[in-house]
């Protein structure tokens, strides 16, 4: 790795330290509990199902893997013609197995989703009930698989939801996250602008549809 | 006067009056308005939220050096690249560079005010590289050529017959409708070739994640991720205070920002990227570089009284609630940053001489003040800029001693009688021979676009020792 010249670095760091050498007026620094500013989500199905419907999602829960997988079967069926881009892990391959055959399928470890796919399946790190989002990472079948298609479908257990978006960056910090993978996102709802005259538009850029499969038990 | 300065009176004086300004930007403002309220009603207490946003931004602004090393040490860590740029020059050197040893032809640039204020894309377009805005608004806005109208809403100021009127003639000319959807569809298409054949992506950065050493970055179209994902170099340019100092204190700025912003509990692609593409990832560009730019920043610093400016988060609030912005529109203020906002940082960033007329472009009324997330003190900093501009000697020699007039003519209840009355003779005068708004109305400024001030026979001490009934105490 070739080294960056940086003549400035030194200079700048210099000035920053020369100027914080004044203090700055203080600050009630009076502890705020994150209790106080948000509301502690009670229910964290029920919260996160109905944030999903505020963010334009489409959330469904199965019981098990036979529901989860005829769930999926019937999206994609229903999809036009073209590739479908899964992320190759376990849970997704069992789930995908009755469209073997019936659609064409790539998987992740032979490379990024291409710009023409239908959709794309993959898993999440977590999903928040606050706010109705999912928490995908480059392992979630990388970066461009929950930005590039025109679909994008999670499959998840309802045990992964944790309450609020505070408590999804500890699992972050956590599971060692910032370390392990070079993106991390949060993800609540699809592509959107409002950019002409405050008019939402879903499918700016990317997904037009986010829909999440979430399994009991 | 400065040539800024002249230039502001101008466009102010002809957009206040705009009535088809005024009706696009009020519609624009009340569903801004109304999202917020709603957003802010998901917080038990907003206020509090507001008072813990002060404290985290306090924190980090006072510990600026060791927050930015610390998310360096990070960065470098996964192979990426940090480079400092004390200023405008030096970060748009370091980008066209590494742009030009890299072969690059075609670059896609996420919303970033930053860029806009080091004035990237023009530099790289000099070189003959293509720049693709890929924020809608951005987009529109660099059809026309045009600087952004708004910092969170660039296109703001044009209606959608505009929009579709624009990209009849700059993008295909068989485009019939006005249906914001379709609109879109055709933004869609167009950028979509640019994602996919740009060797070289451009973002900025909302925070600046120290003990993780991230860059998060939001957006609602998903821009932001295709710039960062796609393309094989991913560029960050960003300010030096745009730190915070914990992953966890996103869990507060993400729905802060969400909510002061557009008014929306959360934005829909709240991002985080550490570095490169890692070995055994499926994709992600091979190169990741954070340009940490200066530009003033660290002489803002060393005035603790204006250090807070730093503070700021760039949601755009202050310029929603500001009665001036709302009437003469943010292409007036003629820089980067309009609004409250940019009348407290662009004097000091970019030099109190040409834009010492900014500080006075308020009517202190505290709007800002109110709804700022991290409760930046704006009217206070726009006192402390007329500070500045009057001790700098700028108003020149009649008006330091007009108001050297006015404060002698204070001091005596004799002397401010005297002319209290001879200027309401005056105003009268001028009334009665009907001059009011001419040339030889002292009070022109006034009277050029509003009625006479009914100018009072008796003045207040008059009235208060004629009609006072003196109450007995009982």
């Amino acid at each position: 790795m070739t080294k960056i010249e940086n003549p400035s670095r030194e200079h700048i760091l210099d000035r920053i330290r020369e100027a914080l050498r004044a203090p700055a007026p203080p600050v009630d620094m009076t502890p705020v509990p994150l209790e106080e500013i948000f509301e502690p989500v009670a229910d964290p199905l029920g919260r996160f199902l109905a944030e999903c419907q505020t963010n334009l999602m489409e959330a469904v829960v199965t019981a098990n893997t036979a529901e989860s997988a005829e769930r999926l079967a019937g999206l994609l069926t229903a999809l036009p013609e073209g590739e479908i881009f899964l992320q190759d892990a376990p849970a997704i391959r069992e789930i995908a197995k009755p469209l073997e055959g019936k659609r064409s399928l790539r998987w992740s470890t032979e490379g990024a989703p291409s710009e023409s796919c239908q959709a794309t399946v993959t898993l999440a790190e977590a999903f928040v009930a606050q706010s109705g989002s999912v928490l995908s990472s480059s392992s979630c079948g990388g970066r461009g698989a929950s930005v590039v298609p025109p679909t994008h479908i999670v499959y998840g257990g309802v045990s992964q939801i944790v309450p609020d978006v505070t408590a999804a960056l500890r699992l972050v910090n956590e599971k060692g996250l910032p370390e392990q993978s070079s993106y991390v996102g949060l993800i609540s709802g699809s592509s959107r602008t409002a950019d002409i005259e405050k008019i939402l538009v879903q499918g700016a850029h990317g997904p037009r549809r986010l829909v999440v499969i979430l399994q009991r038990g | 006067m400065s040539t800024a300065a002249r230039e502001f009176h101008r466009k102010a004086a002809e957009k206040a009056p705009d009535l088809v300004h005024r009706q696009v930007i009020q519609r624009n403002m009340v569903s801004y308005d109304i999202a917020v309220d709603k957003a802010k009603g998901r917080f038990r207490d907003w206020q509090a939220g507001r008072r813990r946003a002060q404290q985290i931004k306090w924190e980090a602004i006072n510990n600026l050096d060791k927050l930015l090393e610390q998310f360096e040490a990070k960065i470098l860590e996964r192979g990426g690249h940090v480079f400092w740029a004390a200023d405008a020059q030096e970060a748009c050197k370091y980008v066209v560079d590494l742009a030009r040893r890299r072969g690059v032809k075609t670059v896609v640039k996420s919303k970033s005010m930053v860029t806009e204020e080091i004035l990237l894309s023009p530099a790289l377009e000099k070189e003959g590289m293509q720049v693709w805005e890929t924020d809608l608004g951005e987009w529109i806005v660099q059809l026309r050529h045009e600087p952004p109208y708004h910092i969170v809403t660039p296109a703001m100021h044009l209606s959608r017959q505009d929009i579709s009127r624009l990209f009849r003639e700059k993008v295909d000319p068989t485009i019939d409708t006005d249906d914001p959807q379709k609109l879109v569809a055709v933004a869609r298409r167009f950028l979509r070739r640019a994602f996919f054949v740009a060797e070289m992506g451009i973002s900025g950065a909302n925070f600046l994640v120290a003990d993780a050493g991230m860059v998060a970055i939001s957006t609602n179209e998903g821009n932001a991720r295709l710039t960062t994902s796609v393309p094989p170099l991913h560029v960050v340019v960003t300010g030096i205070e745009k730190v915070i100092p914990r992953l966890e204190n996103l869990g507060l700025f993400w729905p802060l920002l969400a909510t002061s912003g557009t008014g929306q509990p959360i934005i829909t692609y709240s991002t985080l990227i550490g570095g490169p593409r890692k070995a055994g990832e499926v994709d992600g560009p091979e190169e990741f570089h954070v340009v940490l730019v200066d530009n003033g920043r660290s002489r803002l610093l060393a005035d603790p009284e204006q250090r807070e400016i730093l503070h700021c988060i760039r949601c755009g609030a202050c310029l929603n609630a500001c009665p001036v912005y709302r009437n003469i529109g943010g292409h007036t203020y003629g820089t980067i940053y309009p609004g409250p906002i940019g009348s407290v940082l662009t004097p000091n960033l970019a030099g109190i001489e040409e834009f010492h007329h900014l500080p006075f472009a308020s009517s202190l009324c505290g709007a800002c003040r109110e709804v700022c997330p991290v409760r930046i003190d704006l009217p206070l900093h726009l006192l402390q800029n007329r500070r500045k501009v009057a001790e700098s000697g700028i108003p020149g020699l009649a008006e330091m001693a007009g108001f050297k007039v006015w404060s002698w003519a204070m001091m005596s209840p004799q002397r401010y009688n005297f002319f209290g009355a001879l200027s309401r003779m005056g105003m009268r005068m001028v009334k009665a021979l009907g001059l009011s708004g001419s040339l030889l109305d002292p009070m022109r400024p006034w009277t050029k676009y509003r009625a006479a001030l009914p100018a009072p026979r008796q003045s207040f001490r008059e009235l208060w020792r004629k009609q006072r009934v003196v109450e007995k105490p009982e």
